[in-house]
């Protein structure tokens, strides 16, 4: 069978499985080491065997056309490009997919109560789980929303959580985004791209739909409102169309049928917050703000800020506004607190991590770090504020120049960092050039919480880092992206889930609707909403 | 002994142009606490605006309120009845062994970290190392209030609001806001925690009842040696029946007094004043 496989594997796989290739011990999510082609990746893989390079070439050709005209671009360094989107689509079974699913929900209920309580009594610092300093030292702990409290105790009405695959396959969790995570225009965009260009791949198989985001936002958001309010007015809150994630901004707002508003659009009065329409003052119950904490309220934060509105966070503690996501969430996803998520889990929820962390080490702690000065050049030491992939070092790549300027950094201040060992992500075949070519991957699943339930994207953005080799592989550093599919179960039943078995060919009609045709799908869900 | 003490905080704007929208938020209401009561306070504008209170992280009494009417003048009036305490005695019996001890260290971290009013300074550092010698924590911190006192020349206008602790060291003049950072600076640098109180004084020891006397904006600090307790630096004083505490804090930012953001013309302060009666 394994010979036989082989042999079809055909001529955009000739030498993928090259064991000279760098890190050639990661994860390959569509080969297994002796180069079967694994459950998850089976048809889609006997569709594209037998296809030449210039048919990859031509397919490649219509979804940048495709891009190009739906005008998705994203900033790199303060440059628009068009955000490159790789033909070939990762696949997640739904097994897979449903262990990812209960670790994510596990993890925002986690970190809710976190949060709500970080902000409220600070129980688990007198009961001592944590050390008070974890919170009062993380630059994101914004005393300023201390003791507001949204009405339906949601904070974290979106998150992204950064998930990798190790060298065994197995699913980590590598940080969480709970402030403004960006990126869910491009799942939907990629998805409706994908499904012009491969209309035949998507017949055969059963992808669940991406196309309905914005119904579950927009649920979250008038969920998150006052209860004694009977229709919120909620707003999109824009930094402007200077913003890398405008077109994110402008999409969501479009697919809720909400306004998309700049701060100069809103004002406070009296602790409530109106808009200017044409038609006169609107007051506003819910905020989606897309604007940082230190941006969002000049009398707060910072007091030359000109994208904010004055007074939004007195007037969401008085409770006349939600601000979602709520005001200082980044304690949540300091990347020092990220390593005590065991811990928070444990205290809050009494449950051990469903996804686990990559291990890591917290240099603040003085036998942690005495390891990471020891073992820099083979560790990748991240600033615990980081984001978008800046300031992380590579210690296999560093120059002994730059791991001493590192090391004297964390010696200075070792609050500010982690490490972590190499992590060998997952790779997936990618198109460079005329080949396909394993490459590293990552995944960013969407979950929305309403309060009553956490409803988490099937899929995500599965950002892809292009350059051979390399591990980096976020959007702000060059990285693209793929289209991630998640297979429906065969069955609904949990039992059948649990029980170990794959997507089987010839499967049952199931409750999970296939994908067809998304922006179909979003349409009809919208109409359902407004009716 | 203990005082009944009537403040009347009152502050004016007076804008170039006329202001249309106007948040602020002011932190002018005295807290009762072991040493102190209050009995009555209220924080009254004019133009009269709807007013929201909240308590913020630190304790504090928050007094928000926004004006939209179009207006070139502002003014913000702070009453207060307060009963105070007797003189404050310094906590002792703690040890340099306990202040380094990890869970003073954890707990009072935010008390010993450095910001921008209080930064760390070498200098600063080792002048306070060297107070430090032969004296048990408590001494030391009357040793430090001491040295600030006598090394800054008490002097309005020299340093700003924005000046920090490094700055008013280095013009060696000074007004409380400085003493008070300057010696917070010192204290978190070998290692006891300090926080920032900002109140009024009543400027009269011998003040009789029933007269009232300019007295002043006032800060001081507090300093954790097995418990907390205040000192002068300012005065070279006790913390006493004279001295009305309003907010604690990391340093000035935490406990402004008066701010806030506006549209308008330029402002400028038309009427700054304190007046502190003995009621008993």
């Amino acid at each position: 069978m394994g010979r036989t496989r082989r042999q079809q594997h055909g001529e955009l796989f000739r030498g993928y499985l090259d064991p000279k290739r760098p890190h050639a011990e990661a994860y390959d999510e569509m080969f297994a080491p002796d180069s079967t082609v694994r459950q998850a990746y089976r048809r889609l893989h006997d569709s594209l065997a037998p296809s030449s390079a210039a048919d990859l070439t031509a397919r490649s050709e219509a979804l940048d056309r495709a891009l190009v005209d739906q005008g998705i671009t994203f900033s790199l360094s303060g440059q628009e490009r068009p955000f490159p989107l790789d033909l070939i689509p990762r696949v997640i079974t739904a097994q897979e997919w449903s262990r990812l699913e209960r670790g994510i929900v596990q993890r925002v209920r986690a970190l809710e109560a976190f949060l709500a309580d970080v902000y409220g009594d600070q129980q688990i610092i007198r009961d001592g789980v944590l050390p008070r300093r974890l919170i009062t030292s993380c630059q994101h702990f914004h005393r300023q929303a201390a003791g507001v409290n949204p009405p339906n105790g949601v904070r974290v009405h979106v998150s992204g959580v950064d998930i990798v695959r190790d060298a065994d396959g197995v699913f980590r969790v590598l940080e969480d985004n709970l402030r403004c995570p960006s990126g869910v225009s491009y799942v939907m965009e990629n998805r409706r791209t994908m499904a012009r260009v491969f209309p035949d791949l998507f017949a055969k198989h059963r992808v669940r739909a991406v196309g309905d985001y914005a119904v579950h936002l927009l649920r979250s958001l008038r969920a998150a409102a006052a209860p004694n309010v009977a229709d919120p007015m909620v707003v999109v809150l824009t930094p402007g169309v200077h913003n890398s994630a405008y077109f994110e901004h402008s999409l969501l707002a479009r697919q809720m049928g909400v306004e998309l508003v700049e701060g100069r659009d809103l004002f406070c009065r009296d602790n409530a917050v109106y808009v200017r329409t044409t038609e006169g003052e609107r007051q506003v119950d819910v905020v989606y703000r897309r604007i940082d904490d230190e941006f969002l309220d000049p009398v707060h934060f910072r007091p030359d800020s000109v994208l904010g509105v004055a007074g939004l966070l007195n007037a969401a503690r008085a409770g006349n506004v939600v601000i979602a996501n709520a005001v200082g969430n980044g304690v949540g996803d300091d990347k020092l607190v990220y390593a005590y998520l065991p811990e928070i889990m444990k205290y809050y929820l009494g449950e051990t991590p469903l996804l686990s962390n990559v291990d890591t080490f917290r240099c603040w702690l003085p036998d942690e770090r005495a390891q990471v000065l020891d073992r820099t050049d083979e560790l990748v030491v991240k600033p615990v504020e980081g984001s978008g992939g800046y300031g992380i070092v590579f210690g296999p790549d560093a120059t002994a120049k730059e791991l001493n300027t590192l090391r004297r950094k964390i010696r200075s201040d070792p609050r500010s960092w982690i490490a972590q060992p190499v992590v060998q992500l997952s790779t997936v075949p990618t198109k460079v050039g005329g080949r396909l070519r394993p490459r590293h991957v990552d995944l960013r699943p969407f979950a929305v919480n309403d309060g009553e339930s956490v409803f988490v994207l099937p899929g995500g953005l599965t950002r892809v880092a292009i350059p051979e080799g390399s591990l980096v592989v976020n959007s702000s550093q060059g990285g693209g992206s793929k289209d991630t599919w998640v297979l429906a179960a065969r069955s609904s039943t949990v039992d059948a889930e649990l029980s170990g078995h794959g997507l089987a060919a010839g499967s049952t009609p199931e409750e999970v609707a296939p994908d067809q045709g998304p922006e179909l799908t979003s349409a009809q869900q919208q109409q359902q909403q407004q009716q | 002994m203990s005082w009944r003490v009537r403040v009347v905080h009152t502050t004016g704007y007076r804008y170039e142009a006329p202001v249309m929208q106007s948040y602020n938020e002011a932190r002018l209401t005295p807290r009762s606490d072991r040493r102190q009561n209050l009995v009555a306070g209220r924080v009254e504008t004019t133009p009269a605006t709807r007013s929201y209170r909240y308590t913020d992280y630190w304790g504090t009494e928050v007094t928000s309120f926004d004006l939209h009417a179009p207006h070139t003048e502002l003014k913000i009036v702070s009453s207060s009845v307060v009963e105070t305490g007797p003189t404050v005695m310094p906590h002792n019996g703690i040890t340099w062994r306990d202040l380094r001890g990890g869970e003073v260290v954890d707990r009072y971290a935010e008390l010993l970290e450095s910001t921008r009013y209080v930064p760390r300074d070498r200098e600063l550092a080792s002048i306070a190392r060297d107070l430090r010698k032969g004296r048990n924590p408590t001494e030391a911190v009357l040793a430090i209030s001491e040295w600030v006192h006598d090394q800054l020349t008490y002097t309005r206008g020299t340093t700003g609001v924005h000046s920090s602790a490094v700055d008013a060291w280095r013009a060696r003049e000074g007004v409380c806001q400085d003493y008070a950072h300057l010696t917070l600076a010192m204290l978190r640098a070998i290692g006891i925690p300090g926080r920032y109180v900002s109140g009024y004084l009543h400027t009269k020891a011998n003040a009789k009842v029933g007269e009232t006397v300019r007295g002043e904006s006032h800060a001081w600090i507090e300093a954790w040696t097995g418990g907390w307790w205040g000192f002068d630096p300012t005065n070279d004083i006790e913390i006493g029946p004279r001295h009305i505490w309003v907010a604690l804090g990391r340093d000035y930012a935490d406990v402004s007094p008066l701010k806030g953001t506006y549209s308008g013309g330029q402002a400028s302060a038309i009427e700054v004043s304190v007046n502190v009666t003995r009621l008993a």
